[in-house]
């Protein structure tokens, strides 16, 4: 079976019935999709598979043999980061890590179909992946300045656009 | 000051957007067989046969562990504080919580693992579960627990946390009204996206590396090198990078099996749960009974609370008592009461050992504690911020457990939020502080109380 | 089917720090030949971010950009000892040792430098990686140099070793429950406003607006408080309308073993969140930091509670409000029974209805 991976034809030994998502980890190594729960439920698993979110640990890689499947590791590198990468980091939208793989391959292909940076529009598309860390905002408000086109300072994270500092009691 | 105080992008930042952190799971190692439980399917029996031999035999298996492989069965999650231990790493003559692990087997892949956990022939005879804590107490309610029904190690055997504070009952009689009210939080899920995984490699030099999820790499290798009653360098405990924790990985729920099935098998384990398992068999946060009776002044003065707490700890105590012990010390929430009468229990149930999840103790106080007063002020047709204004933590007031507040900022808190709500509070609340109660900020009933205001 | 809104309030305090203390955590720090450091912590990130933290506080406490930072948690061969990351003690107390560690550290570099310089060490200070003596900044050497020096003139390896640890509070009274030494390393605080909507046919409550103040002691790094803020907001509101181990309490029947069958909060369920922060250090933490992790779940289900009360004129007091505990109490009227000065809420619920004698809850009238 021949898969192509991140740009790169791959030759599967495993069965067309495996789960994608254990092929591209374990028999290709490809790690940066996760295994959050097999069961379709928490989108942690995510890739592209000719440019539309799926989720692998229910996809038979026989299914995607012939499409381009693209991981996170796909989309940028720590030395070219994608905007939506780019957009994550300055606007802490990852604590843990664990659900960001998947959840960025969502935004990334919402943003190639023109997402706008509508709130409702991008929880509408995000819906389904669940983050137990970050409570969801940090993720929406970094969709939203990707959409709009937003540069990014790396060397510092936003404030939160609903925060107040103020100082108070004794010292 | 330049880096403390500014928004620096985080340290893995650019890991985690491009999938290159590691996490346990991401881990590879040649040869790396496989673990699956076979858990108790039943909430409370006698195990009265586990024959494993059928299960060892399969092609593919590689070690199968029991209760008999343990060097230290019983080891507590609180034993470093003294508090005895009550819980085996896998079930021995009895199971007490469906889903509690019996065996574990090392096989060569996920599905021969499977098979050969349900070739493993055990038999159960069940025996009556308990579940309600409220009938905990019952002499007929089934007795589940070595130590009876509820935690009987606190401080001079007792078998409750007590707080006495003042005189509860001048408190009764002196007040204009009594509140009583029922407050049951209950257990949920820490449900990480990462699911409980660890991986153990057997090393050239006979020590064993553990790659760990855990939230404590130090306390896991404690306990992981006590139940092997091995040195702590007989362990490399590789972990730092959590896929969420919230409390549910503190446990070491897996390293501990996993080590022994490496000894047996003398082949890298990986122990990763499903996301069924982690949703049915992980430890969760506790439900939590409560009842309040809180002595209140037509003016909103709280005079004293009497509260009975029931902590369900599952099958057995995990980190229980500790829990229980830091929710008697803030059963008072944000309020200086000064008669107190608190009697708090661990109480055991055949449902999965609950632990310790974020807030463990005081989420349930915080709930209580706060519907009960947002009611009294609805009774007394009082304003709710306040009451609590009236009634918060100033430097000097003390704590149930008499210890003096130093720094609090309920007053603070909560007059920011009357502002961002658009709340106008009278003058005489917009200009309250912290600072030591005095004048009509320190009636008589709250004179006692009133303890140092130096710093700790 | 009429939607209701309201409004409820809840005030709340948590403690930094294992309870009753006794829990150390330490940190040892190495400077390359280059000056660049190495930091050796065993706490765990669990997403809370205290890898950066403590990278953050070495680097000001030293007086070196962050980026000479190297920090290293990952195994228990190379790291100290750390209790672990829970009861919101990472920042306080891994975050103490390591700026215990990194003035060691400085200390040495200023001795170094002084030597150098042939300037007394108070009268030197490090700012962005160099050396400088104070109020003559023409005078300088950098960090780098001190280091270098240190390894190939002096024949020293430049480390700091910082450990945290607050005595056990062993003693507690059985009857009184007094102790003997504060339990805890400091006390954070907060206030919430909760705001809901309620369906009157369904039951449905929508919680649409969190406001919320947090006294973190200070905010070290202001945008992980607000990622725990947020990310705790969604979990108080989970314990408060969605969750549930076992929907059939006491029953251990109908569990959900799946996303989908246990609700975790997901982005449909998002309230508009508000956070106000302040700083009222504490005494002793490091830059005044407190707690915050745990605490920023604790306010939401009683505001919550309180709002559903506002709405639509019932408490419920059983977590989470379902839509099915919405509607029973809608439809139950329930009123407090009054006895003398008594008002008793909840009674079908307590000990007093449930158990058969063996513990009862008794207030006078």
């Amino acid at each position: 079976m021949n898969l192509t991976v991140n740009g790169a034809a791959c030759e599967i030994d495993g069965s067309a019935l495996t789960p994608l998502l254990d092929v591209l980890r374990d028999e290709l190594g490809v790690t940066g999709p996760k295994a959050g729960c097999h069961q379709g439920g928490c989108g942690a698993c995510t890739v592209l598979v000719d440019g539309e979110p799926r989720r692998s640990c229910l996809m038979p890689a026989g299914y995607a043999e012939g499409a381009e499947i693209v991981t996170v590791e796909g989309i940028g590198a720590p030395e070219d980061l994608a905007p939506i990468q780019q957009a994550f980091v300055h606007y802490y939208a990852a604590q843990c890590g664990f659900c960001t793989s998947g959840m960025l391959l969502a935004a990334q292909a919402y943003l190639a179909r023109g997402g706008s940076d509508d709130h409702e529009s991008i929880q509408e598309a995000l819906a389904g992946h669940v983050c137990r860390c970050t409570g969801y905002a940090k993720i929406i408000d970094a969709v939203a300045a990707a959409a709009r086109g937003d540069s990014f300072d790396l060397t510092t994270t936003a404030v939160g656009k609903h925060t107040t500092m103020a100082t108070g009691g004794a010292e | 000051m330049k880096v403390v105080g500014a928004r620096i992008p985080r340290y893995d930042g650019v890991a985690h957007v491009t999938g290159r952190t590691t996490y346990v799971d991401d881990v590879r190692v040649p040869g790396t067989l496989w673990a699956k439980a076979l858990r108790s399917p039943v909430h409370h029996a006698a195990v009265t046969k586990l024959d494993t031999s059928a299960a060892e035999s399969m092609p593919g298996v590689h070690a199968v562990i029991t209760w008999e492989d343990v060097p230290l069965l019983e080891y507590g999650h609180l034993s470093a504080l003294g508090i005895p231990a009550d819980e085996p790493l896998l079930a021995k003559d009895e199971v007490r919580y469906l889903g509690q692990p019996i065996a574990v087997v090392a096989a060569e892949s996920e599905q021969l693992a499977a098979a050969a956990v349900a070739a493993i022939d055990v038999a159960f005879e069940e025996r009556p579960a308990l579940l309600d804590v409220r009938a905990a107490f019952d002499p007929d309610a089934p007795k589940i627990h070595q130590w009876g029904n509820w935690y009987p190690h606190f401080e001079n055997e007792m078998d409750r946390r007590q707080i006495r504070k003042g005189d509860i009952d001048r408190a009764f009689e002196d007040a204009d009204t009594i509140v009583q009210g029922v407050y049951r939080p209950a257990a949920i899920e820490h449900a990480p996206i990462e699911t409980q995984v660890c991986q153990v490699v057997p090393e050239p030099d006979g020590r064993l590396t553990i790659y760990s999820c855990t939230q404590a790499l130090y306390f896991s290798l404690g306990v992981v090198a006590a139940h092997l009653q091995q040195p702590l360098n007989r362990f490399k405990l590789v972990g730092g990078t959590t896929g969420g924790g919230f409390g549910g990985k503190v446990d070491t729920a897996t390293e501990t099996v996993t080590c022994l099935l490496v000894l047996k098998a003398n082949r890298p384990v990986k122990w990763r749960w499903t996301r069924e398992e982690e949703f049915l068999c992980s430890s969760t946060r506790a439900p939590w009974h409560m009842e309040l009776a809180t002595a209140v002044t037509r003016d909103g003065w709280i005079l004293g609370q009497k509260m009975l707490t029931l902590h369900d700890a599952g099958a057995y105590a995990r980190f229980s008592p500790y829990g229980l012990t830091k929710h008697s010390f803030h059963h008072t929430g944000a309020y200086s009461i000064p008669h107190l009468h608190f009697d708090g229990y661990v109480v055991f149930t055949n449902r999965v050992p609950t632990t310790a999840m974020r807030g463990f103790g005081v989420t349930s106080v915080s709930f209580a504690v706060e519907t009960h007063m947002n009611r009294i002020a609805n009774l007394l047709g009082l304003d709710p911020i306040e009451i609590r204004l009236k009634n918060a933590n100033r430097i000097g007031d003390t704590s149930p457990n008499g210890v003096s507040y130093t720094d609090p900022s309920t007053v603070d808190t909560l007059k920011a939020i009357a502002d961002a709500i658009g709340h106008e509070l009278p003058a005489d609340y917009r200009t309250m502080t912290n600072e030591p109660r005095s004048g009509e900020l320190l009636p008589e009933h709250l004179v006692a109380q009133v303890g140092s205001t130096e710093g700790h | 089917m009429a939607k209701h809104t309201g409004r409820g309030i809840a005030a709340i305090e948590y403690p930094t720090g294992m309870n009753q203390n006794g829990d150390p955590s330490q940190c040892w720090i190495k400077v390359k030949p280059d000056g660049r450091i190495d930091v050796f912590a065993g706490t765990a990130d669990i997403g809370n971010g205290s890898k950066t933290i403590q990278s953050q506080i070495v680097a000001e406490t030293i007086g070196v950009p962050y980026d000479w930072i190297t920090y290293d948690n990952s195994n228990t061969d190379s790291s100290p000892v750390c209790t672990g990351t829970f009861a919101s003690r990472a920042t306080f107390v891994a975050g103490k040792a390591a700026e215990k560690a990194a003035q060691e550290v400085k200390r040495k570099l200023l001795d170094i430098a002084g030597k150098e310089l042939e300037i007394d060490p108070s009268d030197l200070e490090i700012v962005d990686g160099e050396v400088v003596a104070k109020g003559a900044p023409q005078t300088k050497l950098s960090v780098g140099d001190v280091a270098a020096a240190a390894t190939w003139g002096h024949g020293e390896l430049i480390t700091g070793t910082g450990a945290q640890l607050k005595p056990y509070a062993a003693i507690v009274d059985p009857e009184t429950g007094e102790v003997d030494l504060p339990p805890h390393s400091a006390i954070s605080y907060a206030a919430c406003s909760a705001e809901v909507e309620v369906d009157d046919e369904t039951g449905e409550v929508r919680v649409t607006r969190l406001q919320q103040c947090y006294d973190v002691g200070r905010a070290l790094n202001p945008s992980q408080v607000e990622g725990q803020i947020e990310g705790g907001a969604m979990m108080g509101l989970g314990l408060g309308v969605l969750e549930n181990c076992y929907p059939y309490y006491p029953s251990v029947e109908h569990r959900g073993g799946a996303f989908g069958s246990y609700l975790a909060p997901g982005m449909e369920d998002m309230p508009q969140i508000d956070t106000i922060m302040i700083e009222n250090p504490s005494a002793d933490g490091p830059y005044g930091a407190k707690g915050i992790g745990e605490m920023a779940n604790n306010p939401q289900p009683p505001a919550i509670a309180a709002a559903v009360y506002d709405a639509v004129g019932v408490w419920v007091t059983e977590l989470p409000i379902t839509p099915e505990r919405v509607l029973r109490a809608l439809e139950a009227k329930a009123e407090p029974r009054r006895e003398g000065k008594k008002v008793v809420f909840d009674e079908e619920l307590s000990v007093n209805a449930v158990s058969s004698g063996g513990i009862r809850f008794e207030v006078p009238a």
